[in-house]
């Protein structure tokens, strides 16, 4: 490994990259050693445009940029020098040139490179009297982008990106000079699965997405680590928080599961942690769902398992796990059916479409969790409910019928108890007996597991605004209620610490 | 139409005669003699060796050493290689390739043929400027002859030796001319200069081991070969050996090409072989190399023609394009001709060039107007200097250059006008 000396630390990085991908490599980009730039970014082919990654390197006469100059053995670089400030400044200075200054109204103010490195490698003072450029405003690229041509900077990412990304290609600069402009190429749209990636890329307010302009000022959300829950990838995302309300979701780098990326299906299922949610505990008497309180709600759901159990035992009862629970909750789930005696047991996903890049066909966070704590498929179960053997069957999950593992809510008709445990309003609601809102990943604390097997943690970013338990707490106060002798108490999340198998 | 130079030389001494376009006419007067004599008798590294020795540099602007280069491709045969003859000519003041490829186009083929073998190339990419409709046409005739003749082809020659040549035409655009900007062209991409490395010899035209030469360039090498290294160096000056042709333009009495050895001195090409600047006129300024070469002041005319004398005064030969500009010159007025022009031309990938050629101009611009202010020539400057040696390629350096060479000779004619708030040459050229 090349040992190499930038300005006063000396690191070894691996061989064959480049400057920035070697500081990249060992986390020191931008984290420890800084050297601005706009046109490199670490998930897409060099450009070497921008110039601004300007650094000095012993035994070279010229600046070199970093992005695409490859380290040597001893090399010795400095990224502090008064030539390579005067050369930042200098292209800092160029850049905004021709740059409309609107950072008043622009939506990138707070998270614009153009403006963070203006501000630490810039000049103060403008010093241009002509007048700047004229371009198209708000030209609409797309169903998810809006471009604002005055602003970019011509770094080309976005034109990459559509190119060696999801490989659509759909971005190209025309004209040339000061008069070039990215634009869709003729009769094309900026429109493919990925495409709201590049207003994350841009590092200036030119891309921004319909979904997340002027909604809301980026200093006031707080970026609080998460995970998208579109699908099984497991997407690591910042999710923009302000108002105890989810505004967005941005990709969080993490080379093991997303890159940079994350598609735009799931970026957009963060209006999920709102809409279409299950607000009020409820329960069935003679025909008609009724409002209740959470604890009274839980009280009859335990009334009713008991009755059934102890009229036909354990095997006249059945449970499906939800793959959009934590492993927490499923790992509570599994000691009280194992407490019960209750063998049958599943867990169905929804499926749907997939592709080679990030979108996997299980449209749920954590399939794989459930598969490991040994959820079979939820074929056996309905294959018993069927048969009639089965007389109370605890849901968890609203979309236990989505799935296709149950043909319609009908089916579940002839139970006598059908409790369901569901973050969201579903059919399930019309035959269940007892109905309890739980939260959702952005509102609790645990893990799930990707399709690769890659447990990841979540924390709560969000409160909801109603009454709503996790699924581990519903289910441990049932177990409580039902005798279960090690579920006393409320429920404590050590119990099932290092669950995640 | 301008059949040969007015002085002409080896390069150039049968132009006037229409045969020596045609193969067999060409032929007639010592043609592909050498070429013969080359792939019996002479391996590829020897080739090398000699036109190493012979130091001809590129006549194409940069004059690097055209031996050099060819040494830069890689020696085996896993990947094939490729020659680029750069026949894109694209810079203002120069017309010398033009001629080269209408008057003498199997002269060309042979120097490209001569070349290839000594790299071990399949196919020769000419890249012809857009525009050359006549000198496209006569390389493509010259082709066509040289494959009917078996001079192209499988066995060039009936040697083992494999070597084909496609003509492709440039759509209009100066940065087509440099090196790689014209291998994106070739490609049917946008003519964008590559960032290096990977340089051409690595990875060039299609991805495959590539070497770049001007069309004169090429021209040369048949005579290095047939008369030999001494014969060559006995033109020219010790370190620019050889002949040139230079293009002359602008303000003297005979506009047009002169072949003279390299090293002939800047004022006798302007006043001996191009007439001086009409009657009554004095010459106030020179660019010695084509537009993107600093000007030189009158004064400054008593300078060999080489790279090694123009250094000092620093300017450069580039491609041997000389634009005369007469004492009724408004030189703010030539500086918004040359920043348009570089304007107009940055391909606008790297900020320095695309911004900086952009803000030149309007700033020149505005002096010409008379609307400058105290200050904006210091501004000028500063960006001139900030364009200078910091991007992909050498264009940023081009658009800098002559105005830096405008404000170090002629800073009085700006000043004139910011302090006047008008321009002062009523005479000078029309914007």
């Amino acid at each position: 490994m090349p040992r190499i000396t930038v300005d006063d630390q000396t690191l070894e990085v691996p061989e064959g990259l480049t400057i920035l991908q070697a500081l990249d490599a060992v986390g020191l980009l931008m984290n420890g050693v800084d050297i601005p730039h706009y046109c490199w970014h670490p998930k897409l082919s060099i450009d070497g445009s921008c110039r601004l990654c300007q650094v000095e390197v012993e035994g070279m006469p010229k600046l070199q940029i970093a992005c695409n100059t490859q380290v040597t053995d001893g090399m010795l670089i400095r990224t502090r020098t008064e030539r390579v400030e005067s050369a930042r400044e200098g292209v800092m200075e160029l850049l905004l040139v021709n740059h409309p200054l609107d950072c008043p109204i622009c939506d990138q103010a707070g998270e614009c490179k153009l403006q963070d490195y203006a501000y630490e490698y810039g000049v103060s003072e403008s010093r241009t009297r002509e007048p700047r450029r004229a371009a198209k405003k708000r030209v609409d690229l797309g169903p998810t982008i809006v471009f604002d041509q005055e602003r970019c900077i011509l770094c080309r990412r976005c034109v990459r990106f559509c190119r060696e990304v999801p490989g659509t290609g759909e971005l190209g600069v025309a004209n040339r000079g000061d008069r070039s402009v990215i634009e869709t190429f003729p009769g094309t749209r900026l429109e493919n699965d990925y495409s709201m990636n590049v207003a994350d890329i841009c590092p200036v307010g030119a891309l921004t997405t319909k979904d997340f302009r002027f909604k809301i000022r980026v200093w006031f959300l707080e970026d609080v680590p998460g995970i998208c829950t579109g699908c099984s990838n497991g997407c690591n995302v910042h999710l923009g928080v302000a108002n105890n309300k989810v505004y967005r979701y941005v990709p969080r780098r993490n080379d093991a599961v997303n890159q940079t990326w994350i598609c735009d299906q799931g970026r957009l299922s963060y209006k999920e942690i709102e809409a279409g949610r299950l607000r009020h505990a409820s329960v069935r008497a003679e025909g008609a769902a009724r409002e209740v309180a959470y604890g009274a709600a839980i009280s009859e759901a335990a009334l009713r398992l008991r009755r059934v159990l102890e009229s036909k035992g354990p095997g006249a009862v059945g449970a499906l796990a939800s793959p959009h629970a934590t492993n927490e909750d499923l790992a509570v789930l599994r000691r009280l059916l194992d407490a019960l005696r209750i063998d049958t047991r599943g867990f169905a996903v929804v499926r749907g479409h997939e592709d080679a890049l990030l979108v996997k066909a299980e449209k749920a966070a954590n399939a794989e969790g459930a598969r490991r704590l040994g959820f079979g498929a939820a074929g056996a179960v309905l294959e018993r409910v069927r048969q009639g053997a089965v007389e109370a069957l605890l849901v968890l999950g609203h979309d236990a019928l989505a799935s296709g593992a149950l043909a319609s809510p009908e089916d579940l008709a002839g139970l006598e108890t059908l409790v369901l445990l569901a973050s969201h309003q579903s059919a399930l609601q019309r035959v269940a007996h007892v109905v309890l809102p739980v939260r959702v990943a952005a509102e609790k604390r645990g893990t799930l597991t990707n399709a690769a097997g890659i447990v990841q943690a979540v924390e709560p970013a969000v409160e909801p605004a109603f009454e709503a338990w996790t699924e581990a707490e519903v289910l441990w106060r049932l177990g409580a209620l039902l005798g279960v002798s090690d579920f006393a108490g409320r429920f404590d999340p050590a119990a099932v610490a290092g669950a995640a198998p | 139409m301008l059949k040969a130079p007015y002085t002409t030389g080896y390069l150039t001494e049968h132009f006037a005669d229409d045969e020596f376009a045609t193969l067999e006419g060409y032929e007639r007067r010592g043609g592909y003699r050498v070429l013969r004599k080359v792939l019996a008798e002479v391996s590829p590294a020897d080739l090398i060796e000699t036109v190493k020795a012979s130091g001809l540099q590129g006549r194409g602007g940069a004059g690097f050493s055209t031996g050099m280069k060819w040494s830069f491709m890689p020696k085996g045969d896993e990947k094939p290689k490729y020659l680029v003859c750069n026949a894109d000519e694209s810079e203002p003041g120069s017309f010398k390739d033009r001629i080269l490829m209408e008057r003498g186009p199997h002269q060309l083929l042979e120097g490209i043929l001569i070349g290839a073998f000594a790299t071990g190339s399949a196919k020769t990419f000419i890249y012809v400027r857009g525009e050359y409709q006549e000198p496209a046409d006569s390389v493509e005739r010259a082709v066509a002859e040289a494959y009917a003749k078996g001079y192209l082809g499988a066995r060039v020659m009936g040697r083992d030796f494999r070597h084909d040549v496609v003509v492709q035409r440039g759509a209009g655009a100066y940065i087509c001319g440099e090196e790689t900007g014209l291998l994106e062209s070739l490609e049917g991409k946008k003519g964008q200069p590559r960032k290096k490395p990977p340089f051409p010899a690595q990875y060039g035209a299609f991805g495959m081991p590539t070497t770049v030469n001007n069309v004169e360039t090429f021209c040369h090498v048949p005579h290095i070969l047939g008369r030999g290294v001494e014969w060559f160096r006995g033109s020219g000056t010790e370190k620019s050996p050889g002949n040139t042709i230079f293009g002359v333009s602008g303000h003297v009495q005979r506009p047009g090409l002169f072949e003279l050895p390299l090293g002939t001195r800047l004022d006798e090409i302007v006043f001996e072989h191009a007439g001086g600047p009409p009657p009554g006129r004095k010459v106030k300024g020179v660019i010695p190399g084509g537009m993107s070469m600093p000007i030189l002041p009158a004064h400054q005319l008593d300078v060999p023609m080489a790279n090694e004398f123009l250094r000092e005064r620093k300017t450069m030969l580039g491609t041997g394009g000389v634009m005369v500009m007469d004492d009724r010159t408004c030189m703010v007025r030539a500086a918004c001709v040359i920043s348009y022009f570089f304007r107009d031309e940055s391909c606008g990938q790297c900020t320095q060039c695309r911004e900086g050629t952009g803000w030149m101009h309007k700033l020149v611009e505005r002096i010409e107007r008379g609307a400058g202010q105290p200050g904006d020539l210091e501004i000028l400057l500063d960006v001139a200097a900030k364009m200078e040696g910091q991007t992909i390629c050498a264009f940023s350096d081009a658009a800098a250059w002559p105005i830096q060479g405008l404000l170090r000779h002629f800073r009085e004619d700006f000043e004139r006008h910011v302090a006047d708030r008008k321009c002062p040459f009523p005479e000078s050229f029309e914007l």
